[in-house]
C-alpha cells in the first residue's frame, strides 16, 4: 500500500503520463507491435500535427481564449505550401519551413488584433476566421490538387526521417517547441502573464499586466505553430488539396483539455497538452488494433473528453474540500 | 520614504463625467505620510471614481492632482504602481489559481537573468506575510483562501512594491470582528512606516477608532475634511447624509404571535451542531456571532441550499423536508442573501426580471408571463420600498449598491413570506439606506411575519433584534432577550464562548 502511494503522480501530468503508459500497454497487450520500435515511431508521426498545434493553442486557452482558426491555417498554408513548390522546383525544405511560418503568423496576427484590439470574444472571431480562410484556400486552391512529385525531395525526406529508429524528426521538433513553450510558459513574465490573464482578466487589466500585447502575441505564436504544422501536415502525407485537415480544430482542443489545461484558464501546462494529444492518438490506435469502426473512434474520443473535464471537476471538488475542512481546523 | 506629515496627494477640484452623468465635481483631497485617512460618503457620493482615478482605471478631465511636488501621471494602472500608489479593492483580485508567492509578485517578478526567480519570490513573500503577522505558505494556491487573508495577500503585495500611498476600498466589509483587529493593527503598521493609507468604509465605529483624517464627500464633492478630533459621529452622518438623519434603527414594538420556524437539534458537523432556536410570528431573531461561526450554513440548510445530517426543521408546526428550496419557497419561506452581486440577483438583467423572478406563478396567464403584471409588481415595489432607477429594464449592474439590495428585498418580500431569513442585510450600503433597510425589515416583522436575520454589525443586532442566538464556531452559546443584550455580552459569548464578560 505504502508502495502504491510513493507511486501516485504529484501533478496533473504525471497522472496523465502513467494513464498514457497504461494506455500504450494495453494497446500492446492486443496488438504487440504497438509496444515495437516501429509502433512508437508511427505513435510519434500521427501525433506531430495535433501535438504542434496543441502547443500553440495551449496559451491561449490558459489564457481563456480559444483559436478554431487552426485547422483552417493548417489547410492553407499546405496547400500554398506545396503550391509554391511546385512552381518553383529549385524549393528545398528550407524555403518550406520559412513561408508556412509566416502565412500562419498573418492569420495569427488578423485573429490577435480582432480578440486583443478590439476586445471580441475569441469564440466567435476565430470562428470567423476559420470560415474565411478555409474560404480562401477553396478559392486559390481552384481545385488543384498536389501530390509526392511535386513537392520537394528534401522535404519529404526530412518527413521520413527517425532517430534512434523511433523518434521522427517532425516529433523532435514538438519536443523541443514543448520543452521551451513549458519553460516560457514556468519562468518567464509573459508565460506567468498568460496565467494571470485566464485566471482573473479584470484582475490581470488592474495590477498593470500588458493584456493586450500578451493577447496578441498568444494568437501570432498560435498562427506561428498552424504554420507550421502545416509544413509537418505536408510532410506527413505527402499530398494536400483544398480540405486538408478540415474540421480537426476540435480534436486539438479536446486534446489540449484532457491534457488537463482549463477551458476556463489560468491553469495546464504545455507538457500536459501533448501528453494528451498522445493519449487521444493511442486509443485511437488502440481501436484501430481492435476493429473498431471510425464512428466508434468518433465517439469514444467525446467520451474520453468528458471523462477528462469529470476528472478535473472532481479533482476540484474535492481539493475545495481539503481547503475548508484546513481552514476549519487553523480556525479552532 | 517621505518623512512623517509630509503631503503626499493633493487633489485639487478634480472632476469626472461619464457621458453625462457627472460622478466628481470638485473634489479635494489631501493626503500626509504616516496618516490613516478614512473617506467617506454615500453609495454614489463618487468615493470609487476617485480612487479608480488615482488607481489608473479612470482619468480625471478637470482639476489637478499632485504626488509630492510632481504631477501626478494618469492612465492606466501600471503608471500609477509605478508612481506609488497601491489600490486594495473591495473584492480582492487575486489570481486563484496561482500561488500566492505568485500573487505578490505578479507584473513584477523578480528575476535572475532571464528568467523568474522563483526561490526569491517565495522568500521574499513569506518576509512580508510574517511582517504582516499572518504567515501563509507562500506556495499555496490562493484558490481556498478566506476575504481576509486575501487581503493580507494585497496588502503584501502593495509592501513589496513599495507603494507609499495605499488606498482601500471597503476593506472591513467582508471582515468578522477579529479580522478587523488584524486588519487595523496591519494599517497602524503601515502608518508607523510613514505610508499614507486612504480607506472608506461604512463602519463608522471603525473609522473613528483607526482615522487619524476624516474627508467626507456627497454628490461628487467633497465636503468636509478633519482631523478625527474635531469632529464626530453627528457631523459625520450629517455631513453624509445632507441632513439629520432621524434614527438608523427604527425598530417599533409587535405583538409576537406564534411560533413561525423551529429548528431542533439541527447538525451539519462540518458547519454546526446541535443547534435549537425558533421564531415567531412578528419576531426579529438575530443570529450574531463571527464570520465563519456557521449563522450563513444554519440559514442555507434551513431554506434547503445545503443538506444537514440530523435535527428537524418546522415551519408553521410541520417538517419541512431537507435539501429543496422549491419546497422551502411553497412554504414560504424566504431567504435574501449575504452576497447579493453572486448570489441574490441576475445582474445583467433587468430590475423588473429580478423583482419578479420568484413571483412568476402570480404573473402568468395561462401560463404565458403577463408583461403587464411584472410591469405593475415592479412599480409597486419600486414605490414601497423607493428603489431609485431610471428604466424598469435597467440591468440591476447599474443600480447603487443600495439600490441593488432593495432590489433583492423587493423580489423575497413580493412573495409574501411567513419566515423572512436575511443574511446581512446592510453590508456595503449606506447609512441612508441602511436605515431604510432596517424600516423594511421592522415593517415585515410588523406585518407578522418572522424574521431571522443574521448580522456582523452588532449595533444592528442591538437595534433592531427581539432577540439575540449567539454562535461560536458552529455551537449555540447563548440566547439573550433584547433587554439582556449588550455588545460586551454578544461579543463576550462569541469570542469565548462564555455567557457573560
Amino acid at each position: 500500500m505504502n508502495f502504491l502511494r510513493r507511486l501516485k503522480p504529484s501533478s496533473r501530468e504525471g497522472s496523465l503520463a502513467l494513464i498514457l503508459i497504461v494506455a500504450v500497454g494495453g494497446t500492446g497487450l492486443i496488438n504487440p507491435r504497438f509496444l515495437t520500435g516501429d509502433g512508437t515511431r508511427d505513435l510519434f508521426t500521427s501525433t506531430s500535427v495535433v501535438a504542434l498545434l496543441a502547443i500553440g493553442i495551449a496559451p491561449i486557452v490558459i489564457m481563456r481564449h480559444i483559436d478554431l482558426s487552426i485547422s483552417s491555417t493548417v489547410g492553407l498554408t499546405a496547400w500554398v505550401v506545396a503550391d509554391m513548390c511546385a512552381k518553383n522546383p529549385d524549393f528545398t525544405w528550407v524555403q518550406c519551413f520559412v513561408v508556412g511560418p509566416i502565412i500562419g503568423i498573418a492569420v495569427g496576427i488578423v485573429n490577435g488584433l480582432l480578440v486583443a484590439g478590439l476586445r471580441l470574444p475569441s469564440l466567435v472571431v476565430t470562428l470567423g476566421t476559420l470560415y474565411i480562410v478555409r474560404g480562401f484556400v477553396y478559392v486559390v486552391s481552384n481545385s488543384v490538387d498536389y501530390n509526392a512529385q511535386e513537392m520537394p525531395p528534401s522535404l519529404l525526406d526530412l518527413g521520413q526521417k527517425v532517430f534512434f529508429g523511433l523518434l521522427p524528426f517532425t516529433f523532435l521538433l514538438v519536443i523541443i517547441a514543448m520543452l521551451l513553450m513549458g519553460f516560457f510558459m514556468k519562468y518567464t513574465k509573459s508565460g506567468r502573464d498568460a496565467y494571470a490573464i485566464g485566471s482573473n482578466p479584470p484582475a490581470a487589466d488592474l495590477v498593470g499586466i500588458k493584456v493586450f500585447r500578451r493577447t496578441f502575441l498568444a494568437f501570432v505564436f498560435s498562427g506561428f505553430m498552424a504554420g507550421l504544422a502545416g509544413v509537418f501536415y505536408l510532410m506527413r502525407f505527402a499530398q494536400v488539396d483544398s480540405t486538408a485537415f478540415y474540421g480537426q480544430e476540435l480534436a486539438v482542443v479536446a486534446a489540449v483539455v484532457i491534457g488537463g489545461v482549463t477551458i476556463m484558464g489560468g491553469s495546464g501546462t504545455v507538457v500536459g497538452a501533448v501528453i494528451g494529444a498522445l493519449l487521444v492518438q493511442t486509443i485511437q490506435g488502440g481501436l484501430a488494433a481492435l476493429g473498431v469502426d471510425a464512428f466508434w473512434k468518433a465517439a469514444v474520443n467525446g467520451l474520453l473528453l468528458i471523462v477528462a473535464i469529470y476528472a478535473d471537476r472532481v479533482l476540484a471538488v474535492r481539493s475545495e474540500k481539503s481547503l475548508l475542512a484546513q481552514r476549519i481546523r487553523e480556525r479552532v | 520614504m517621505a518623512n512623517k506629515g509630509e503631503l503626499l496627494l493633493e487633489m485639487n477640484k478634480v472632476a469626472k463625467r461619464f457621458g453625462g452623468a457627472v460622478a466628481l465635481k470638485g473634489t479635494d483631497l489631501k493626503i500626509r505620510a504616516g496618516e490613516i485617512h478614512a473617506l467617506l460618503g454615500e453609495n454614489g457620493a463618487g468615493k470609487s471614481t476617485m480612487l479608480k482615478i488615482l488607481a489608473g482605471v479612470h482619468v480625471n478631465d478637470g482639476g489637478t492632482i499632485k504626488l509630492g511636488s510632481k504631477d501626478f501621471v494618469t492612465g492606466s494602472p501600471q503608471e500609477s504602481i509605478n508612481q506609488g500608489i497601491a489600490v486594495i479593492y473591495q473584492e480582492p483580485s487575486l489570481f486563484l489559481d496561482l500561488s500566492l508567492a505568485e500573487n505578490v509578485f505578479i507584473g513584477r517578478q523578480p528575476k535572475k537573468g532571464a528568467v523568474i526567480d522563483w526561490k526569491f519570490a517565495q522568500s521574499e513573500a513569506a518576509r512580508l506575510f510574517k511582517e504582516l503577522g499572518v504567515e501563509l505558505d507562500p506556495k499555496r494556491q490562493a484558490r481556498g483562501l478566506s476575504i481576509a487573508d486575501q487581503q493580507v495577500v494585497e496588502i503584501a503585495k502593495a509592501l513589496s512594491m513599495n507603494a507609499n500611498i495605499i488606498l482601500m476600498d471597503e476593506p472591513t466589509a467582508a471582515l468578522s470582528a477579529s479580522e478587523v483587529d488584524r486588519l487595523m493593527t496591519v494599517m497602524k503598521s503601515l502608518k508607523a512606516a510613514n505610508k499614507a493609507v486612504i480607506f472608506v468604509s461604512h463602519r463608522l465605529d471603525e473609522v473613528f477608532a483607526i482615522s487619524d483624517y476624516i474627508t467626507v464627500m456627497r454628490d461628487g464633492a467633497t465636503v468636509s475634511e478633519n482631523p478625527v478630533g474635531d469632529t464626530n459621529l453627528q457631523k459625520v452622518i450629517k455631513d453624509m447624509v445632507g441632513r439629520e438623519l432621524t434614527e438608523l434603527f427604527p425598530k417599533t414594538e409587535h405583538k409576537i404571535g406564534g411560533v413561525v420556524l423551529e429548528v431542533n437539534d439541527l447538525t451539519n458537523p462540518a458547519y454546526f451542531r446541535n443547534v435549537s432556536f425558533n421564531v415567531k410570528k412578528g419576531e426579529i431573531v438575530a443570529l450574531a456571532g463571527l464570520v465563519g461561526s456557521g449563522r450563513s450554513e444554519i440559514a442555507r440548510a434551513i431554506f434547503g441550499i445545503d443538506k444537514y445530517e440530523s435535527g428537524t426543521v418546522k415551519v408553521n408546526g410541520e417538517v419541512l423536508p431537507a435539501g429543496s428550496p422549491v419546497i422551502a419557497m411553497e412554504r414560504k419561506i424566504a431567504l435574501v442573501p449575504e452576497d447579493r452581486r453572486q448570489q441574490g440577483l441576475f445582474m445583467v438583467a433587468g430590475v423588473d426580471r429580478n423583482i419578479s423572478m420568484e413571483s412568476f406563478s402570480a404573473l402568468t396567464d395561462r401560463g404565458l408571463i403577463n408583461f403587464k403584471k411584472e410591469r405593475s409588481l415592479t412599480e409597486t415595489w419600486k414605490e414601497k420600498l423607493s428603489i431609485k432607477f431610471a428604466n424598469q429594464s435597467d440591468p440591476v449592474d447599474r443600480l447603487s449598491g443600495g439600490n441593488q439590495q432593495k432590489t433583492v428585498l423587493a423580489k423575497w418580500l413580493a412573495t409574501d413570506p411567513d419566515l423572512l431569513i436575511v443574511d446581512e442585510p446592510t453590508r456595503g450600503i449606506d447609512v441612508a439606506t441602511k436605515a431604510e433597510v432596517h424600516r423594511l425589515v421592522d415593517k415585515a416583522a410588523g406585518e407578522g411575519k418572522a424574521v431571522l436575520m443574521i448580522s456582523s454589525e452588532l449595533p444592528e443586532v442591538l437595534g433592531m433584534a427581539d432577540r439575540v442566538i449567539v454562535m461560536r464556531e458552529g455551537k449555540q452559546v447563548a440566547e439573550l432577550s433584547r433587554a439582556e443584550a449588550t455588545q460586551e455580552k454578544i461579543i463576550a459569548a462569541a469570542t469565548t464562548g462564555k455567557k457573560s464578560a
